[in-house]
């Protein structure tokens, strides 16, 4: 892991006249109190916290200008903020500066049946959305563990558990409102269903982690709710029968909504946890979307694939309070998962390959572990190539600090050389730079840094993360 | 390893001697110096620079425009190409890249001082992986030999451009183009998963990932359809999909076009994507039953095609709930493919439109403008209205359910007035899509065609923005100058033409 540089290092107070410039406009929404910059400085990841000098809560894309414009003059770093549930450090502030909080931009502004479309404000979380668009007969899809705001999900490419059937935030954003580094408002995209207009800035900016601009709007597609949905869990003789069962299942082209992988030892602890009574051998949990007959059809077809590799009967899910026990018990899988190892925090890989190279990197990733004196159970959005091995270690033993870093870097390894990706879905933040290098090659590296600075001359936006400038 | 690109103070006085619009005479003294440069390293047969063998490539799909390049290179290997591209990169010279030259907006149109760089010798499948689904190809492979290549495996590569059969996919990644089926399936850029590459100084680089995804900026998403603009394509990785089980189309009629484009917007907000959905009204129709006897309704003001694909009982599923949206916003005839062999004859009328068209009109001018859904009806009309202004024909063929129009203007090349009405009705076209929402190009890119059209679509920080990223792969302007993206002056000066609501556009720039 790449340790941060001390942060005292980096850090410069900020100006008197900068605070006093922005309290003039923001009054009580800019706060120094150590308890709101403490919230601000942290995330989900295992880094210590490290707070802004400043919050403000905004409440317009007029307003952030105005926070670009002194921060510009200045040279104050700024680090957009949703509800802080990024994953790899993405918010820390490295060299301080301010954070502004979008949670207070939380309004749905537009929703468009004919279009799919619907418009929103950064700070409107997926939940949130999904219940006040439910009586459209709409929804959106992108479910990552978290609440996350949809300015975050974006800013991130965050994904979820039915990526396979709906894709990613990349997929889904069709456009948006965004400040950059220069304090200007930029809109991408359009209402239309496509364009080969112009460079594709709205995909420029999904992912980019807040490092080219601040994103204020966003415009998302969404997607009939489907007529009927079935659940159904499976187990298996072992892991590579399970992955063989979901390539053939995509490769006929059977349109499942999810299809999530729990190795046996992740099947052990979520049946400790909530009590599931499963089988503990390795697991696949399938969903269905669409009409009543289509999803029987589909059904039937993956039931017969898995049959062929060698699975038990399908344990059928189909009273929604069934279905909500599974998905809940695959959502807290990763708490269960803690409970393992009593004391430990868990060191989350993320890789993701060519879903031909799925089994083989699983079956060898699960040789690695076997070895190895820490637990590390696997879970995957296995449709998409992607799982999670969580490592757990108790992060006051440097011994198994040394070995949860030593296995890590083995399966990130691994993953790049089966023609992989270090992260399928929880971005670059601080704590996989290195890895961006390995993955992508210095000229490709050195172009992303040319666009950074093209975007934010100054080195205001996010600084010290995804690129090095 | 290579020198690093200039700092961005220097390209900014050496594009100044980059002329953007790439027109006149070649200079034979130039040309001498740099076809001696690329011969170092190029075979004899790979530089072509003859008048007589450079004039076949002085246009693309887009005839209008003509330009004979200084030279035409045709390498056969990647290090070929990063040797061409570093050697035009230190002595200066534009290069112009071009696949199959079918473009339908000038996207390949040369560049009289620059070289056109043909990837045509790039024209082999790689490597299928038939669990992944994906192909490895090189830029040359045509569209259509993908998806025969995996016919076998019962695969495909969904995007169609109706040129499929001739157009490659370099050049398909190059426009980010679409087809039919790209309302269910995605456009080029949704459909492929990594480019590797040559950057304006010679460099390899590889965008996009094998897997799922891809960590850091979206150089992928930039690079598809980026016109040639950012990176000459020398291999890619598609995705490929399943083939569906079965396909059934209703064809529809309507007696009123807005009727027709309201039942679209409709349909989609019933929550069905089809896997496909097209329109033609009655001077397309009329045009291609004669021609191709797909049995339309001649009567009909517009008829709808609308497609489900999938398993047998979703079809007929999906088949039921579409017909019945169709009727309820006023179809009045309804007949559903009953075989797959009726299935093609519908679709035969929609693919054969375009040299239908040109069947009863000595020329036409292909629009491409696209607006969001529930505007179709009322665009549609509007455009009725200018076929008696312009007093020019006009055929409406399109991927309605994209809300993607393909507006065919006939007019007559040997009357310069009627080409000049033609231009101008396409223009207020394009103006009217951007008014409503919309784009001026959906699928065919923009090229030298649409280029003073993304003024009015793009503010200036969005065309800033774009400068941006262009300055950031190719900060000395080499790369397929004065294409795609406008410059603020060019802007400016055809600002001074279009005064819209008493209000300048770019008030702020200087004007001459």
């Amino acid at each position: 892991m790449n340790a941060p540089a001390p942060h005292h290092v980096l850090r410069k107070p900020l100006p008197a006249e900068f605070i006093d410039a922005l309290t003039t406009t923001f009054g009580a929404r800019l706060s120094t109190a150590d308890a709101v910059r403490e919230h601000h400085g942290r995330d989900e990841s295992p880094y210590p916290p490290m707070p802004p000098d400043a919050v403000i809560f905004v409440r317009t894309t007029e307003e952030i200008s105005v926070v670009v414009n002194a921060c510009m003059r200045y040279r104050v770093p700024l680090i957009p903020f949703g509800v802080g549930s990024s994953l790899e450090g993405h918010l820390l502030a490295v060299q301080g500066g301010v954070s502004v909080d979008l949670s207070q931009m939380n309004k749905v502004l537009a929703v468009n049946p004919e279009d799919l479309t619907v418009t929103v404000q950064a700070g409107v979380t997926r939940k949130q959305l999904n219940q006040e668009i439910r009586d459209t007969g709409f929804f959106f899809p992108i479910d990552p563990g978290a609440d996350a705001t949809i300015g975050g999900m974006t800013a991130t490419g965050a994904s979820g558990t039915n990526a396979v059937r709906y894709g990613t935030m990349r997929e889904n954003v069709v456009g948006m409102t965004v400040v950059t580094g220069e304090g200007k408002v930029v809109r991408t995209g359009g209402r239309a269903k496509k364009s080969s207009a112009g460079y594709d800035l709205t995909r420029l900016f999904v992912g980019s982690e807040g490092t080219l601009g601040v994103i204020t709007e966003i415009t998302l597609r969404i997607y009939p709710q489907p007529e009927a949905v079935s659940a159904a869990s499976c187990s298996f003789p072992t892991v590579e029968d399970a992955v063989k069962t979901t390539i053939a299942t995509i490769q006929m082209g059977i349109p499942i909504a999810r299809c999530e992988l729990l190795d046996a030892m992740t099947v052990k602890a979520v049946n400790a946890r909530d009590k599931l009574g499963l089988p503990e051998m390795p697991l696949l949990l399938f969903e269905f979307h669409g009409s009543p007959t289509g999803v029987a059809e589909q059904a039937k077809l993956v039931e017969e694939i898995a049959k062929e590799h060698g699975a038990a009967a399908f344990e059928w899910a189909t009273r929604p309070e069934d279905r909500t026990r599974l998905w809940e018990a695959r959502h807290n899988a990763y708490f269960a998962c803690l409970q393992l190892k009593p004391g430990s925090r868990s060191f989350t890989t993320d890789v993701c390959v060519p879903i031909s190279r799925l089994a083989e990197c699983i079956a060898e990733t699960i040789r690695d572990t076997e070895q190895s004196f820490l637990p590390a159970p696997i879970l995957g959005h296995v449709g998409d190539g992607n799982f999670h091995c969580a490592i757990l270690a108790d992060p006051s033993k440097p011994e198994e600090l040394a070995e949860a870093e030593r296995l890590n870097q083995l399966i990130v390894a691994r993953a790049i050389a089966m023609n992989g990706t270090c992260t399928g879905e929880h971005g670059v933040g601080m704590h996989k730079m290195d890895f961006l290098r390995d993955e992508h090659g210095d000229d490709a590296l050195d172009l992303m840094a040319r666009i950074k600075r093209a975007f934010d001359p100054l080195d205001i936006l996010n600084p010290g993360k995804v690129v090095r400038i | 390893m290579n020198a690093p690109l200039p700092s961005p103070q220097v390209p900014r006085l050496l594009a100044d001697r980059i002329p953007l619009d790439g027109t006149g005479a070649v200079d034979a003294v130039r040309q001498r110096e740099v076809v001696a440069a690329l011969k170092i390293f190029l075979p004899e047969h790979c530089v072509l620079w003859r008048e007589e063998d450079t004039r076949p490539y002085e246009c693309d799909g887009l005839t209008m425009y003509r330009q004979l390049p200084m030279i035409v290179a045709l390498p056969e290997t990647e290090e070929q190409v990063a040797r061409i591209a570093r050697t035009c990169f230190e002595m200066l010279v534009p290069i112009v890249p071009r696949g199959a030259g079918t473009g339908l907006s000038g996207g390949a149109l040369p560049h009289g001082q620059g070289v056109l760089l043909s990837l045509a010798k790039f024209n082999r499948i790689l490597k299928i992986d038939p669990l992944a689904c994906t192909a490895v190809v090189q830029p040359g492979v045509r569209n259509l030999a993908i998806s025969d290549a995996v016919a076998h495996l019962g695969l495909y590569y969904a995007p169609d451009p109706s040129s499929q059969i001739a157009c490659t996919i370099g050049g398909n990644i190059a426009e980010n183009s679409g087809g039919v089926h790209c309302l269910k399936y995605g456009l080029t850029l949704h459909n492929v998963l990594r480019v590797r590459g040559v950057t304006v100084d010679g460099q390899i680089i590889e965008v996009g990932s094998e897997a799922f995804d891809s960590p850091g900026l979206d150089l992928l998403a930039l690079v598809v359809g980026s016109e040639g603009m950012l990176l000459i394509t020398t291999e890619a990785t598609v995705k490929l999909l399943p083939k569906p089980l079965f396909q059934q189309v209703v064809m529809a009629s309507f007696d009123d076009v807005g009727k027709g484009g309201d039942a679209v917007a409709a349909v989609i907000a019933a929550g069905i994507i089809p896997g496909g959905m097209e329109m033609m009204d009655k001077a397309a129709t009329a045009a291609v039953e004669p021609f191709v006897k797909a049995g339309y309704d001649l009567d009909a003001a517009t008829i709808l095609l609308v497609e489900s694909d999938g398993t047998l009982e979703e079809v007929a599923e999906e088949i039921a709930q579409i017909e019945s949206v169709l009727a309820a916003h006023g179809a009045t005839r309804l007949e559903t493919s009953q075989s797959d062999l009726e299935r093609q004859r519908f679709w035969a009328g929609r693919k054969a439109a375009f040299p239908a068209v040109g069947r009863v009109s000595p020329d036409y001018y292909c629009m491409d403008g696209t607006i969001p859904r529930k505007r179709v009806g009322e665009v549609l009309k509007a455009i009725g209205v200018m076929e008696s202004k312009y007093g020019l024909r006009c055929a409406n063929v399109f991927h309605a359910g994209d809300g993607n129009l393909h507006p065919l203007i006939m007019f007559d090349s040997n009357d310069a007035d009627s080409a000049m009405r033609a231009e101008q009705f396409g223009f207020e076209i394009l103006e009217l899509s951007i008014a409503v929402g919309g784009t001026v190009t959906g699928e065919h890119g923009v090229g030298v065609e649409k280029i003073h059209q993304m003024c009015q679509q793009f503010d200036s920080a969005t065309l800033e923005s774009f400068f941006a990223v262009k300055r950031a792969f190719d900060p000395v302007g080499l790369l397929n100058p004065g294409k795609a993206i406008p410059t603020l002056t060019r802007c400016a000066e055809y600002g001074k033409m279009h005064v819209k609501g008493g209000q300048l556009a770019f008030p702020d720039l200087p004007r001459f």
